[in-house]
């Protein structure tokens, strides 16, 4: 590993990241990530893709970094509404309410609001220098693929995606069918045919996948919100007296940080929905090592500072498969590499050394965006604690109103918007019957990728299938798909996927 | 097999499935398959289609052999239906009546899929919001769009 070369990368991603216009958007996207991760009922994934259009007008630096702060703010906003209100504001929170809240309780919401924060500002720390090191081998290994390779790759990370999600497999895969076929929609680059567009000249562009996105998180979040019967009302939020953390607050959550900062850079790494993964498990871990395992559940700090050191660390780590190899291993990194097309820039290995402003500016910027997060949450808890008073049959009519300025601002067109409204109906019936949407949306973003590669690589072994099993590393990646899906099948693999899935409820 | 057994989400699912699948599969024959070495247009899209009608068999045969099946959350049709036409009504007067009226009108519609409708609140809403947007998106971002009937 070269230390010289890692540093003065480094240096030229803080001087992109410090720039003035990096620096607003990388605060505008921390507070908007904060504010959504505050407030129940929307989140990461629904605000990315709402946003989406906005940044076309905007310089790929900037774009991707707000959206980046979005992903992670989220997490930070959050753990302070799981610890005060016992309300999850996005789904990596769940944890902290069980802890997080007894503590509120017990007029102790300052420390573990304070032990949440610089958990996930030591685990982001982390995370910064681990994508700084791992990053650039990684990317020497995957400028070694080939289209089989790729193709591989990509059939791996659609299937550990939902092997590792909840859910129904079978509904799962099915999603993900649906959605690379509805990325197949369009005019085929190689033969120049429209396909199924049926004469509909917008259809023959494609359906854009922001539209997609925005129908199925957005309007279905906000359908399947209304869906419940009322809204919570009473909502006792625990006072906040000093932040300070005792000493021995400290010294009790130094290993459960660690500890869930290493569990949360293994899980971000590997497809599925990582933060949640992540601070379950290392909620587990940490009541399994615990002297007195009782105390869990009713104010035991290392069942806050253990799970948010992991949810933050996940939400940094997941964003290294993204910009070394290119692949998107969740929802939220399927709209980032949309992201990242619609600016014109191909996702993969050759990001970094054809633009390594982008690369190292956005990991210096990640790192920056934690400590603006550090400041904003700390000192003014109270100004979020006030948004939760907004009742969501206020705030819902102006989020579907930015979804669909959204959608029609793609293309000045109102036929996104429809195709939007189409998805989200769709969203909610396929939801309903169990098929979830976060498959769909990464086989949309793959399929023409998919495709493509398939068709190189077998054009390459001139109509030979076995390319893809004879070269070693796609082979590799193959049987461990395959695996994957074999471990599903499993028992034990089962009972884990229930709780996950309830979760997740 | 009595439809009592029937587990209805996998069933629906599976036929949802069926019905896609063969869709993407069957007009897929329009277009060229083209060989493995050139693969056509067809290609891809009839794998996946056939893919998808297998797994939706499963499914539906998964289905009727259920013994303890949940059955589905019942549609909540208000909801559904205000956000959904919501969204179509915007699509539809954007282009004649401008942005202003479609989000307020939009915003409306949408407002009566939440509980607890209150007047006050939804007015001053379809006021304010239309605004704030228009200050955000038109002068802020630059983006193009009529803002009124007679722009």
């Amino acid at each position: 590993m070269d230390f010289s070369s890692v540093f003065s990368n480094l240096i030229l991603g803080f001087t992109v990241a410090m720039s003035a216009q990096n620096l607003l958007y990388c605060f505008i996207g921390c507070l908007l990530g904060t504010l959504i991760g505050v407030l129940p009922g929307i989140g990461p994934v629904a605000t990315i893709a709402m946003l989406l259009p906005i940044t076309f007008n905007l310089p790929p630096i900037p774009a991707l970094i707000m959206l980046a702060g979005i992903y992670y703010g989220a997490s930070y906003g959050g753990s302070t509404t799981a610890i005060l209100v016992n309300l999850p504001g996005e789904s990596s929170s769940v944890v902290t309410c069980i802890d997080g809240y007894q503590m509120g309780r017990q007029g102790r919401a300052g420390p573990a609001l304070a032990i949440a924060a610089l958990g996930s500002f030591f685990a982001g720390c982390v995370g910064t220098v681990l994508i700084a090191l791992f990053g650039p081998p990684l990317a020497e290994l995957a400028f070694e693929f080939g289209a089989a390779e790729y193709f591989s790759m990509m059939v791996l990370g659609l299937i550990a995606a939902v092997v590792l999600a909840s859910g129904s497999l079978v509904k799962a895969v099915g999603m993900i069918i649906i959605g690379l076929l509805g990325g197949l929609v369009g005019t085929d680059v190689n033969s120049g045919i429209a396909r199924y567009s049926f004469g509909v000249s917008e259809l023959s562009d494609g359906i854009g996948f922001v539209s997609v996105a925005m129908g199925m998180f957005g309007f279905g979040e906000i359908i399947s919100n209304l869906g419940q019967t009322s809204e919570t009302k009473n909502i006792e939020v625990s006072k906040v007296h000093s932040l300070m953390p005792t000493w021995e607050d400290i010294k009790v959550s130094i290993g459960p940080i660690m500890r869930g900062t290493a569990i949360g850079t293994v899980f971000g790494i590997l497809p599925g929905s990582h933060t949640v993964i992540a601070s379950f498990s290392s909620y587990t871990l940490e009541k399994k090592l615990a002297k007195d395992p009782s105390r869990f559940g009713k104010g035991a700090i290392e069942g806050v500072a253990g799970p948010e050191a992991a949810n933050n660390a996940s939400a940094q780590t997941c964003f290294i498969p993204l910009l070394t190899l290119g692949i998107p291993t969740g929802a939220v990194m399927a709209l980032m590499v949309g992201a990242m097309t619609i600016q014109g820039i191909a996702p993969g290995p050759q990001v970094m050394t054809q633009k390594p402003d982008l690369f190292w500016g956005m990991i210096a910027s990640m790192w920056i965006g934690n400590l603006m997060l550090v400041i904003l949450n700390l000192p003014l808890i109270g100004m979020w604690v006030q948004f939760l008073k907004i009742p969501y049959r206020v705030l819902f009519p102006s989020i579907l109103l930015f979804i669909a300025i959204g959608a029609y601002s793609i293309n000045n067109s109102p036929f996104e918007v429809y195709m939007a409204a189409l998805f989200g109906f769709f969203g909610y019936y396929a939801s309903k019957w169990g098929c979830e949407a976060a498959p769909l949306i990464l086989g949309f973003v793959l399929g023409p990728l998919m495709e493509e590669n398939l068709r190189r690589a077998m054009l390459i072994s001139r109509g030979d299938p076995s390319v893809f099993f004879t070269r070693p590393i796609s082979l590799g990646m193959l049987l461990v798909s395959f695996a994957l899906l074999l471990m599903v099948v499993m028992p034990q693999f089962q009972k884990k996927r229930e709780i996950l899935a309830e979760a997740d409820d | 097999m009595a439809f009592q057994n029937r587990d209805r989400k996998d069933f629906n699912a599976g036929v949802l499935y069926i019905a896609i699948g063969g869709f993407f599969a069957g007009f897929a024959t329009n277009y060229p398959m083209g060989t493995a070495v050139r693969m056509g247009p067809a290609y891809f899209p009839t794998i996946l289609g056939g893919l998808l009608i297998f797994l939706g068999l499963i499914l539906l045969f998964r289905s009727l052999g259920a013994t303890d099946a949940e059955l589905p959350t019942k549609t909540h049709w208000r909801p559904l239906l205000c956000i959904i036409g919501a969204a179509c009504l915007f699509a539809a007067l954007i282009g004649t009546a401008g942005m202003v009226i479609a989000a307020a009108v939009m915003m409306l519609m949408g407002a009566f899929g939440g509980w607890d409708f209150r007047w006050k609140e939804q007015l001053i809403g379809m006021v304010v919001m239309p605004a704030v947007c228009t200050g955000i998106f038109y002068y802020g971002l630059g983006l193009p769009f009529k803002l009124f009937p007679w722009s």
